[in-house]
């Protein structure tokens, strides 16, 4: 079963509100293809690793983790998703430009209660610039519907 | 590391023994301490060689880290115990209580049970 892409608005928080969204791509991964909204909100590769570090959000948020092949995984890639979601996550981005073993570490899977999204290349670097930049954005995650096949008949 | 053009970079800290842009320092030197710092939306690491108030160090093979004191406690040894509690709360044995034992009374200036 092909991967569901996903669609991916970044409005910016502290810009003109009418202004344009940005509109990036990502992958669904794990079966967990749907709809999920909340703040850009950073977490380093190192993080995730055990339940006592209690750094509670605000509830809507979205994770944002750009993997790095250089750190050792404290847990798997779907624990580590897991654990967002638990930490109250509307939904969860890997940026996975720099790790290629990420994507398959994570397709595998099928039981994720909300999205979990890759996303590399431009599309990640847009967003971890964002990021970087401490540039406060509301993200919608939404599943890509894909445009059908325009058909010719030969009349 | 790969330094990507103006992205502010997270490396140039003296414990740092790899790094990257985005998320500062991976890995830290010998007796450093790795600490996740959160600065708005962003989270990076930084190599530390104590940790900051209201964090304690934990040494293991792998890495050094600095890991959150209890909710209730402003500075600690460990995850059982706390050197100062937070307002509201009071230091005895250890522990961070809303109550003392019998006996003793609640210092709100030192914010310990004391007899």
């Amino acid at each position: 079963r092909p991967a569901l892409r996903a669609v991916i608005k970044v409005a910016l928080l502290n810009h003109d509100p009418t202004g344009k969204p940005i509109t990036l791509e990502g992958v669904f991964v794990g079966g967990s293809a749907g709809y999920a909204e909340g703040k850009l909100m950073q977490y380093h590769p190192l993080s995730l690793c055990n339940t006592s570090e209690d750094e509670r959000q605000e509830s809507d948020f979205i994770t944002i983790v750009k993997l790095e092949h250089r750190v050792p995984r404290c847990l798997p890639l779907l624990d580590k998703a897991r654990m967002a979601l638990d930490k109250g996550a509307q939904a969860v981005i890997f940026d996975v430009s720099d790790d290629a073993n990420a994507a398959a570490e994570l397709r595998e899977t099928d039981s994720l209660s909300r999205p979990v999204v890759l996303v590399r290349a431009k599309d990640a670097e847009q967003l971890m610039g964002l990021v970087n930049k401490n540039e406060e954005a509301k993200v919608r995650i939404e599943i890509m519907v894909e445009q059908p096949q325009s058909l010719h008949y030969d009349v | 590391h790969k330094q990507i053009p103006g992205v502010s970079s997270g490396c140039q800290q003296g414990g740092c023994l790899t790094c990257s842009d985005y998320n500062g320092c991976l890995s830290c030197k010998p007796r450093f301490f790795m600490h996740l710092e959160r600065i708005g939306m962003k989270q990076i690491g930084v190599c530390m060689t104590s940790c900051p108030p209201g964090f304690y160090g934990t040494r293991s093979p792998e890495r050094n880290t600095c890991t959150k004191c209890r909710s209730e406690c402003d500075s600690c040894f460990n995850k059982n115990f706390c050197t100062r509690c937070r307002a509201g709360f009071y230091l005895h044995l250890g522990k961070c209580q809303e109550n003392c034992p019998e006996g003793l009374a609640r210092s709100d200036t030192q914010r310990e049970c004391v007899s």
